[in-house]
């Protein structure tokens, strides 16, 4: 048996044993949390999808020895193209031309990789599997499709493996009697890179020189070789001349350039006027909510008339009442804000993971961070939390101005 | 201890007025017991409400320890009557949402803390004989027992004054008989208790009583002539009071 009595034991029992009324205003409170945070999350997910698509489209233009000319299909927004790798091909030439095109006006990013050889290997895929060098450093291609970011920089002996490649995070692969630890894994791309493993520049030239790699069909690869150099020009820069440029900086007929033939700006417009559009769908609900709340919490407090009345007789003052009801409302907003962010955060997780989701917007969606979750969440919270306590300064100030008597004759006699 | 002058409450309707308590003089010393009698609607609960602070007078002066009350601060008042003042409804005026001892425990939030408050709640409980109760919420109980609880309510503050509403109101004779040996306890040991109540056998309780009729104290029952007493008294005053 409990022997003391204070107001949070009050407002609890208030709370407890008229589930309906309360149930009511908490579930206003839900709706409204549910709102402000779905609304967020809604807009970080899109956005970080954009980015996220935004640097997956890959390189602007591919260098290669003039015998090929390339694009790799992958699925960024739009099924558009990106080049994430070049062709397996033998011609190669020499990286000390990497300078010459890093060297060129509105070029910010280069990167080059060298196709070593395609293996056959049942235990890790079932398709023919490619092994592609690159440089963990520069690359700007490969990295972004990673489902989950490294740990650490990718070093010695480590790979990363294409999404239909067999293999745990850091388990090992062999290739051709020597064992790579898995780093990192790549989301499907749609193209021959979920069959690629890759590697560090080093490992594949140990690698190439390992009798059997290189088919003896093949030239024999020599440090220093490379396929291309994959090219990324300032965004927002006509590409064209810029492809231009990088042409003639060598002597004809030397080596390809291949440009991209889509951008991704006008995509990426549209959803960056999302979050605008969202937040005033969700403005506009907790402007139409607030009433609602205001009205129940007015509709609780007449409800309550007798119970006021009768605390004040026993001697409660005017503030305490006035502070019972705000931080009654307080509570319960706090109770239907929780219940209302888990309850949206459950279901957009399930449809997240039921692809549901991704389809209604017509966007990918990229779950946002768990540190993102928390503060979109606490940001919901503090908004229902102040909406709680303005809608109930009113109800308070008239229950904490109501004469006793009166309230108490109002009901029940 | 209470000091009355020209008491007056007028209830203001959209085309009338009632007057509820028509300019009454009463005067309670330190350890009296009160009675008040009068028919349903003179103005006995509206005079008990002025008394306590509940409702605020449209004329004249109430003094508890010489402070006009009706110009104190709201604030005042209630702490007021949270120290001094004890209060039974007519009505059981319990909180629903609260269990027996949580109602009798209430008033003390609103009164300094005192640590001992709940042994202090639990005695009450047996004093007025529903400490099995205590966990009870109150629709479990009956009319009698709500009343009870009330009155442990009234007294958990240890108020110098208790104001009780026919606290006997519907209630069968033993149960009134035992309501009102706890008062005439309380009363002995330094409350002092104004009550209203319809039952003329109480009298013998009290150390005064009065007669309301129309808002205004006509009388004391003993002394006050026959036709203005409701038929029902005038037959038990007679039988008892007048011989
Ligand atoms: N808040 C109010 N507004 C209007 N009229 C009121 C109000 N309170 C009381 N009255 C009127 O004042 C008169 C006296 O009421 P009061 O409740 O004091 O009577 P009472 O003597 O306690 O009656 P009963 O024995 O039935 O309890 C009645 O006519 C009642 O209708
Ligand atoms: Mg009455």
């Amino acid at each position: 048996m409990k022997k003391k009595m204070s107001f949070q034991s009050f407002i609890i029992a208030g709370i407890r044993n008229k589930p309906g009324r309360n149930l009511a205003t908490a579930f206003c409170f839900a709706f409204i949390a549910a709102n402000i945070f779905s609304g967020q999350y809604l807009i970080a997910g899109a956005v970080g999808s954009v980015n996220q698509g935004v640097s997956r489209m890959g390189a602007d233009f591919i260098v290669a020895p003039i015998e090929y000319t390339v694009l790799l299909r992958g699925s960024g927004p739009e099924n558009t193209f990106a080049i994430v790798k070049t062709l397996p091909t033998v011609w190669r030439m020499n990286n000390n031309r990497m300078d010459t095109i890093g060297n060129v006006q509105g070029v910010i990013g280069i990167s080059p990789q060298l196709y070593v050889a395609t293996i056959n290997a049942s235990e890790l895929s079932s398709l023919p599997v490619d092994i592609f060098g690159f440089d963990p450093e520069t690359d700007f291609t490969i990295q972004p499709w990673l489902r989950q970011p490294l740990k650490n920089p990718l070093s010695q002996g480590e790979v990363i493996v294409g999404h239909q490649i067999t293999g745990d995070i850091l388990s090992k692969v062999q290739v051709s009697n020597r064992s790579y630890t898995i780093a990192g894994r790549l989301d499907p791309t749609q193209s021959a890179a979920d069959t690629t493993i890759f590697m560090g520049l080093d490992d594949a030239y140990s690698l190439a020189q390992t009798e059997g790699v290189v088919p003896l069909s093949a030239p024999r690869i020599s440090r220093g070789d490379i396929n291309a150099v994959l090219v990324r020009i300032q965004p927002g820069e006509d590409p064209d001349p810029i492809g231009a440029r990088i042409r003639r900086s060598f002597p004809p007929s030397q080596v390809t350039v291949i440009g991209r033939h889509f951008t991704l700006d006008p995509i990426s417009q549209d959803i960056q006027g999302l979050p605008g559009l969202l937040k005033i769908i969700s403005l506009v609900i907790v402007v139409a909510t607030f009433p609602l709340i205001a009205l129940i919490a007015a509709m609780v407090t007449h409800e309550r008339q007798r119970e006021i009345g009768l605390i004040r007789s026993m001697g409660a003052k005017r503030n305490v009442i006035f502070s019972l009801v705000i931080v009654e409302s307080l509570f319960l907003a706090a109770i239907g804000g929780i219940a209302g962010v888990a309850a949206s955060l459950i279901a957009f997780l399930l449809l997240n993971t039921t692809g549901i989701l991704n389809s209604a917007l017509q966007v990918s969606f990229r779950q946002p961070a768990v540190a993102d979750t928390g503060y979109m969440a606490g940001i919901a919270l503090f908004v229902v939390i102040a909406i709680g306590g303005i809608a109930s300064l009113v109800p308070a100030y008239t229950s904490s101005r109501m004469n006793p008597y009166d309230a108490i004759r109002g009901e029940d006699r | 201890m209470i000091n009355v002058d020209g008491l007056t409450k007028t209830f203001r309707m959209d085309n009338y007025e009632i007057s509820a308590v028509d300019d009454v003089q009463l005067n309670v010393q330190p350890g009296e017991f009160i009675l008040i009698f009068g028919r349903s609607g003179c103005g006995k609960s509206t005079l008990l409400g002025m008394l306590a602070g509940l409702i605020r007078p449209t004329k004249g002066v109430v003094r508890v320890h010489g402070v006009d009350i009706a110009h104190l601060s709201d604030d005042d008042v209630s702490g007021l009557r949270a120290k001094e003042i004890g209060f039974v409804f007519q009505f059981s005026g319990l909180l629903s949402t609260l269990t027996v001892l949580e109602n009798v425990l209430l008033p003390t939030l609103f009164c300094t803390y005192s640590p001992s408050s709940g042994l202090r709640a639990l005695e009450l409980l047996e004093k007025v004989g529903v400490l099995d109760r205590a966990d009870a919420y109150p629709h479990t109980l009956s009319s009698g027992e709500m009343k009870r609880v009330a009155i442990a309510r009234a007294l958990i503050n240890g108020p110098a004054l208790l104001i009780a509403d026919e606290p006997t109101g519907d209630l069968d004779v033993d149960t009134e008989f035992e309501i009102m040996e706890l008062f005439r306890q309380l009363n002995h040991e330094g409350t002092t208790i104004v009550m209203v109540t319809h039952n003329p056998d109480l009298v013998p309780y009290g150390t005064q009583s009065y007669y309301m009729e129309r808002g205004k104290i006509v009388g004391k029952p003993k002394t006050s002539s026959c036709e203005n007493l409701d038929l029902k008294s005038v037959s038990h005053l007679t039988t008892r009071d007048l011989t």
